[in-house]
């Protein structure tokens, strides 16, 4: 068989950035923006949850281990489907489905980056706990200032694995019929119905470019 | 905002309880078969990575490189719509034709694009994570029991088979757990080739009878228990330490582990 990519040069301004300059963003932009505004959201409440769960330990700490086993014990899917229904029932009115998705995969995402943010705080030595209360510091001031900043720097690599996991996971969308990249390839796929292969193994060099370029990017020797 | 209220026999009784069942059986089933093809393609995996020869280390390399980097669900959508229209005709006749022997209870056809699609895709993706877990449990292999197993005379596929992968399977089991698990979890996303598993006949319900809380519950909880049935019997049935308390001297104890592991991987 021969390919024929006449398909792709055709609607390449659509899979790039689907009716953005209709104000509707989508297509590899609303990936990329998905990807970007729940990797933000997920590291800031899973950074704020490792240290509410490493400062106060006991039932906070269990309650937290529970709620992050729960998330990670359903598909992703439902996380999606939960939010879809509990956001209007909560907040009332229509919530666009992109902001929906980011929620849900910032909620589903800051229970592992909370597991690995622990996990960083351990690996250090207690003797940087002990050097910092004996020179005077406060137990929240040890960990905001000695503890915190040297466990973030080791753990850059895994978040950067998070991060890329992230991309790949706002495919999801595609099931709730957000226009990100997948679901706009799936629209052009059904309108031409006989290029599948020219359009499936494009988006999939597109992610592999974002993805394999940021793992690429974190393996090779850090200068943060 | 209006009073949420719950009516559960919407959905755990007649037609959407039938839908239930035979969903969470095509989950199950699809999860096997996934998880079976995934072990077998983990191993060859690792196989070419150890073995000598740059080309299959490469060909491995690669392999795991774009699956691992590449969205499931566009995977899954490349095998259903692009992959699955390279089969010679005369294979795709076969698979639409009707076969008895494939239909398992309830009623769920297992030849079928869909369900090969869904559990090839699932099967593929994971074999990568599967690979590495492997690769972890391999590494973590104190070096002498390779030379002391070449030493007894072993090659290196011998090595592998007897000395080293039994260790490495103890040491990565909980984590290759975690990866089976993972593949159940993902058979979700086969909804979006149309697969009437779980998540999809869950959806079903709630275009049916408008019950979609009680059906997002009802499914929620589903998924919850059939992943700590699943991680509490892979782990009863797994290899495991050997026992402790038996006091072995320090020599011993790798032969024991070899032993005892090697009896358990015959099992998986």
């Amino acid at each position: 068989m021969g390919f024929d990519f006449s398909v792709i040069r055709d609607n390449l301004p659509y899979l790039l950035w689907g009716r953005t300059a209709y104000g509707e963003p989508g297509g590899l932009l609303l990936t990329v923006i998905m990807a970007i505004c729940a990797g933000v959201l997920a590291l800031a409440v899973g950074i704020a949850l490792a240290l509410a769960a490493w400062r106060y330990g006991g039932w906070t700490r269990r309650l937290l281990f529970a709620w992050a086993d729960f998330i990670r014990g359903i598909p992703l899917l439902f996380v999606i489907f939960w939010l879809y229904f509990l956001i209007p029932a909560l907040f009332g009115g229509h919530v666009p489905g992109a902001v929906t998705v980011i929620v849900a995969l910032a909620w589903f995402s800051s229970a592992a980056i909370m597991y690995s943010t622990l996990a960083g705080l351990e690996s250090l030595s207690a003797g940087q706990s002990e050097a910092g209360i004996a020179s005077g510091l406060s137990q929240s001031q040890v960990l905001w200032l000695i503890l915190l900043p040297q466990a973030i720097s080791n753990l850059v690599p895994s978040y950067v694995g998070l991060l890329v996991s992230l991309i790949k996971d706002t495919s999801l969308a595609f099931i709730v019929n957000v226009p990100e990249l997948t679901t706009v390839a799936e629209q052009v796929n059904n309108r031409s119905q006989i290029y599948p292969m020219e359009i499936f193994l494009f988006i999939g060099l597109l992610y592999f470019i974002l993805c394999g370029g940021l793992s690429w990017a974190a393996r090779t020797p850090a200068r943060f | 905002m209006r009073g949420i209220t719950f009516d559960w026999a919407g959905v755990v009784t007649g037609q959407p309880a039938q839908w239930l069942l035979s969903g969470f059986l095509t989950t199950v089933y699809v999860t096997v078969a996934g998880c079976v093809l995934a072990s077998a393609v983990a191993l060859v995996v690792v196989a070419l990575r150890l073995a000598p020869g740059r080309v299959g280390r490469y060909a491995a390399g690669t392999f795991v490189e774009i699956f691992l980097n590449t969205p499931i669900l566009v995977q899954m959508l490349f095998w259903y719509f692009a992959a699955y229209g390279l089969l010679p005709r005369t294979w795709r006749l076969f698979i639409n034709a009707d076969h008895p022997w494939a239909v398992l209870p309830v009623n769920v056809i297992v030849l079928a694009p869909e369900f090969l699609c869904a559990a090839w895709g699932l099967g593929l993706f994971t074999a990568v994570f599967l690979a590495q877990e492997l690769r972890t449990g391999l590494n973590a292999v104190p070096k002498g029991q390779t030379e002391a197993a070449m030493a007894q005379g072993l090659s290196s596929w011998q090595t592998l088979r007897f000395v080293l992968l039994p260790q490495a399977l103890v040491n990565a089991w909980q984590p290759l757990v975690g990866q089976y698990l993972n593949l159940m979890k993902l058979s979700s996303l086969a909804t979006g080739i149309g697969l009437a598993e779980l998540t999809s006949q869950v959806r079903k319900i709630e275009s049916y009878n408008a019950h979609s809380l009680e059906a997002f519950a009802v499914g929620t909880a589903i998924y919850l228990a059939l992943g700590v049935a699943m991680g509490r019997l892979l782990l009863l049935v797994g290899p495991k330490r050997p026992d402790r308390k038996r006091s072995a001297p320090p020599e011993r104890a790798g032969a024991l582990v070899v032993a005892s592991s090697a009896r358990g991987s015959d099992g998986i």
